[in-house]
């Protein structure tokens, strides 16, 4: 399937790129089978998630999945966060195929396992 | 937005000089070229002078060239005909490790139902070794596939050398092993003698030099004995049944005799381009590996791996600036699969997914090399920025 509009904009203009100095809440998370990566950094304050970021190596969807994920989480509480699913984050760039699907699973998971990394931090 | 079509090697368009040839037999010549009428006989004419225009390409006679509906079935074609022929003789094949698909499919197929198969390496400048291929062939072995040039780094093989050993071994064992060389890449490109390089079976495709889609033709030796694949028709001598597509055989013929005519002066003129282009990269884009050996290869191909990035985003972000390249890797379903073209030259995992093939073509311009000089070396930072694999390495510097 070709790209979304939204798709080919976050690839030319990844939003939240890069990597939070203060940050205190991290996770990386590889896909075992096809090797994309993806790491988040968040602040997170107060249960709210104040500012994040992404970084990834893998093909356009992981990359785009990371881009629209970071931009989309920062304001929400880290409840609000918990809950997102991969779904949301499909529908975020105007869908994907189905061979595809497996970046926005690997977004969700970088997440959560950022959101339990500050838990255990408190 | 500027366009600049550099994947020539997945095809080429189609020359106008070609479509110009090939409209008679889309319009008024309409004819079945097995008919007896005056219809069908315009059209057999036409067919046969296409015939001795791809024969002459390869310098082969008109009656050892067989027309098929492209490369991936003349290679089809040529490994099951053979192999399927030979059932009584041996049931081995050697074959290389950078073939493309259409040639490792069928003789997957063979592997599975029994058959042994010997793949030769190519070590990092991408060519076999005469060497290996005199130490694999055994009594039972029945075909040699080795494609003249590699599709994705454009590396030429010693067809020639392998020709001469295999004729040899021949020789002494008083039977037939069958050399059979993949030149859909090469066809129209660099010159070719079949005789001089001293295979068997030979394969092109017309819309690798501004030919059209849907053509192409395999070369069998006069005298070789091949099991047909298409049957039902008495169509090219009973080797390939089915109606001659005529306007594209016509196409094919007439794109053959420009590639034959034109030949250096589109190699030097895309050398050229391509060899600047080689040079500008390497001047503005640290940690790169080229791929392939710099000298024995196509002229028109350049094949390089961006460190710390996957090539399918690098291929999105030079499609957004109207460039058009090409990777050898795919991932799909959560798996990935590597160019394994890239994994034979022993390059490591990353290297392998960071693969883009350049092909030039004699429709391009500096300005093309410019503009693509231009956009990038930013799309690779651009993507650099992103990856965690830049980021450790700083770390670690």
């Amino acid at each position: 399937m070709s790209y979304s509009e939204i798709f080919k904009d976050h690839i030319a203009n990844p939003r939240n790129a890069g990597e939070l100095a203060d940050a205190n809440a991290v996770a990386e998370e590889t896909n075992p089978v096809c090797g994309d990566r993806l790491r988040l950094s968040l602040r997170i304050r107060d249960g709210r998630i104040e500012a994040a970021r992404f970084l990834a190596y893998g093909c356009p969807p992981t990359l785009v999945c990371g881009s629209v994920l970071a931009e989309m989480i920062e304001g929400m509480s880290t409840y609000e966060a918990s809950k997102l699913t991969r779904r949301k984050i499909v529908d975020a760039v105007r869908g994907l195929s189905a061979q595809k699907q497996h970046a926005a699973a690997l977004a969700i998971e970088t997440l959560q396992s950022a959101i339990q990394a500050q838990s255990r931090n408190l | 937005m500027r366009k600049v079509y550099l994947d020539h090697c997945a095809t080429t368009p189609l020359d106008a000089r070609v479509l110009t040839a090939m409209m008679p037999n889309l319009t008024e010549s309409y004819g079945n070229a097995s008919s007896v009428h005056l219809f069908g006989q315009q059209a057999r004419a036409a067919v046969d002078h296409a015939r001795r225009q791809v024969a002459s390409l390869i310098c082969a006679r008109a009656n050892e060239i067989v027309f098929t509906s492209g490369g991936t079935e003349a290679n089809n074609l040529a490994i099951r005909g053979i192999c399927e022929a030979a059932v009584p003789h041996g049931r081995h094949i050697i074959t290389s490790a950078i073939e493309h698909p259409s040639v490792r499919g069928p003789i997957e197929e063979f592997e599975k139902k029994g058959w042994q198969v010997t793949r030769l390496p190519v070590y990092e400048n991408g060519i076999v070794r005469v060497e290996d291929v005199r130490q694999a062939i055994r009594p039972d072995t029945v075909l040699l596939s080795v494609m003249l040039a590699n599709n994705e780094i454009g590396t030429i093989q010693p067809i020639s050398d392998i020709g001469t050993l295999v004729r040899e071994i021949s020789e002494a064992r008083q039977r037939s092993l069958r050399f059979h060389t993949d030149a859909v890449q090469a066809a129209g490109r660099v010159p070719i003698d079949v005789d001089a390089l001293g295979c068997d079976l030979l394969t092109m495709s017309a819309h690798k030099l501004y030919g059209p889609k849907g053509i192409g033709a395999l070369f069998i030796r006069r005298g070789l004995r091949i099991a047909p694949q298409q049957v039902g028709g008495h169509q090219e001598r009973e080797r390939r049944a089915g109606t001659e597509s005529v306007a594209s055989i016509v196409g094919f013929g007439a794109a053959a005799e420009l590639a034959k005519k034109e030949m250096h002066d589109r190699n030097e003129y895309v050398q050229r381009l391509r060899d600047r282009f080689e040079t500008g990269v390497e001047k503005q884009i640290g940690d790169i590996v080229f791929n392939g050996d710099s000298v024995q290869r196509l002229p028109h191909v350049s094949n390089i791996s961006f460190r710390f990035i996957e090539g399918e985003g690098l291929l999105i972000h030079l499609d957004l600036q109207g460039v058009a390249v090409s990777t050898g890797s795919a991932c799909s379903s959560g798996t990935l699969e590597p160019s394994p073209v890239i994994r034979a030259l022993g390059r490591n995992e990353e290297l392998a997914r960071g693969a883009i093939r350049f092909s030039f073509g004699k429709d391009n311009t500096d300005e093309d090399v410019d503009y693509v000089l231009e956009v990038l070396p930013r799309a690779v930072e651009s993507l650099r920025k992103l990856s965690p694999l830049t980021h450790q390495r700083s770390i670690a510097v």
